[in-house]
C-alpha cells in the first residue's frame, strides 16, 4: 500500500512505563488527526492488551538481540494495523494458537458471550491476566487476528500478532 | 467506619467510598501494573463495610447505596475487578439495601458506553447510563 504510514515503533525489552509512553504517543497522533474517540479507544485497548501480554509473558532469551519484543503501528486509508512480536516458549504456543483460532471463529455476538463467560467464571492469574486480553482484542478489532510463530529453537518461537482496526 | 480514599495515579483510578453519605465513586483510568494488589484491598474494605455498617443496620429502612463509575479507560484485568466490586454491591442489594449504579461516559465514547451495557447485562441489573 503506497500510503501506508509507520506511526510508531519499539524494539527491545518492554517496561510498564514504556507501554505508557507508546500509548501517549499514539493518543497524541490520533488527536492531531482529529479522529473520533471510539477509534482512539479501540486502538488504545488493542495496544494495552497486546503490549501487556508481551510485558507479562515475554520469555526473553538471554543474550539474544534478534528476537526481542517488537511493536509497530501503521496507518493507511482503511485501517490501523499493529504488529506485536515476542519470543515465547514452544510449550505455550499450542494453547495460544487454540485461543486465537477460537476467537477468530466467532462473530461480535459470540465474542461478547465468550467475554461474559470468561469474566464470570475465570480467576485472575498471579500475573494479573484474566484470560480476557485476546477476546478483548478481537472485540475491538472486529477483524480476524493474524498471527505467526517463527521457529527459533527447540524451546522458543518468535510469536507475532497482527491486529487491524478499521477506520469506519 | 472511615471513608476509603485513594488518589489517582497515571495507571490507577480515584477511589472515594464514603460510608456516611453511602456514595461510592470510582473514576479515571485503570491499568495497574499490579492489578491484584490494587483492587484486593478495595474488595476487602467492602467486606468490612458490610460487616461493620450494613449488617448493623437493623431498621426497616435500608440504605440507598449510590455507585458512581466514571471511567475513561480500563483494561481487561481491571474489568474483572470492577465486576467483582459491583457483585459485592449486588450482595448488599439482595440483603434489602437499595443500590443505584450510575455509569458515566464521555459523549461519543462508544467503548465505555458499551462496557457499561455489558456490565449491566452480566449483573442482570439496570445501570443509569449518563453521558457527560
Amino acid at each position: 500500500m503506497s500510503n501506508r504510514e509507520n506511526i510508531l515503533g519499539h524494539y527491545g525489552p518492554l517496561s510498564y512505563d514504556e507501554i505508557g509512553f507508546l500509548l501517549n504517543r499514539m493518543s497524541a497522533y490520533v488527536d492531531r488527526q482529529g479522529m473520533n474517540i471510539t477509534i482512539k479507544k479501540k486502538v488504545y485497548s488493542a495496544m494495552v492488551e497486546s503490549l501487556e501480554n508481551v510485558y507479562k509473558h515475554q520469555d526473553i532469551i538471554n543474550g539474544d538481540t534478534e528476537y526481542q519484543p517488537r511493536f509497530t503501528l501503521f496507518l493507511d486509508n482503511k485501517c490501523f494495523s499493529m504488529f506485536v512480536s515476542n519470543s515465547v516458549l514452544n510449550k505455550k504456543a499450542v494453547s495460544l494458537k487454540e485461543r486465537l483460532d477460537k476467537v477468530n471463529q466467532l462473530d461480535l455476538k459470540g465474542l461478547k458471550e465468550l467475554y461474559k463467560q470468561t469474566i464470570l467464571s475465570g480467576n485472575v492469574s498471579p500475573k494479573g491476566g484474566a484470560g480476557l486480553g485476546i477476546i478483548n482484542i478481537a472485540k475491538v478489532s472486529e477483524n480476524k487476528i493474524g498471527y505467526n510463530f517463527e521457529p527459533i529453537s527447540s524451546e522458543h518461537a518468535y510469536f507475532t500478532i497482527n491486529i487491524e482496526i478499521s477506520l469506519k | 467506619m472511615g471513608p476509603l480514599n485513594i488518589e489517582p495515579t497515571e495507571f490507577t483510578p480515584k477511589i472515594n467510598f464514603d460510608p456516611e453519605s453511602s456514595t461510592f465513586e470510582i473514576s479515571g483510568f485503570s491499568r495497574p501494573e499490579n492489578v491484584i494488589g490494587f483492587y484486593r484491598p478495595i474488595l476487602k474494605w467492602l467486606e468490612e463495610y458490610n460487616e461493620k455498617v450494613l449488617s448493623q443496620n437493623i431498621t426497616f429502612e435500608k440504605s440507598l447505596l449510590t455507585i458512581n463509575l466514571k471511567m475513561t479507560y480500563f483494561n481487561s484485568a481491571s474489568s474483572k475487578f470492577l465486576l467483582d466490586i459491583l457483585l459485592e454491591f449486588m450482595k448488599f442489594h439482595s440483603k434489602g439495601n437499595k443500590v443505584e449504579i450510575n455509569w458515566y461516559y464521555e459523549d461519543g465514547d462508544d467503548e465505555i458506553l458499551e462496557s457499561g451495557e455489558e456490565m449491566a447485562d452480566m449483573l442482570g441489573y439496570a445501570f443509569n447510563l449518563i453521558p457527560y
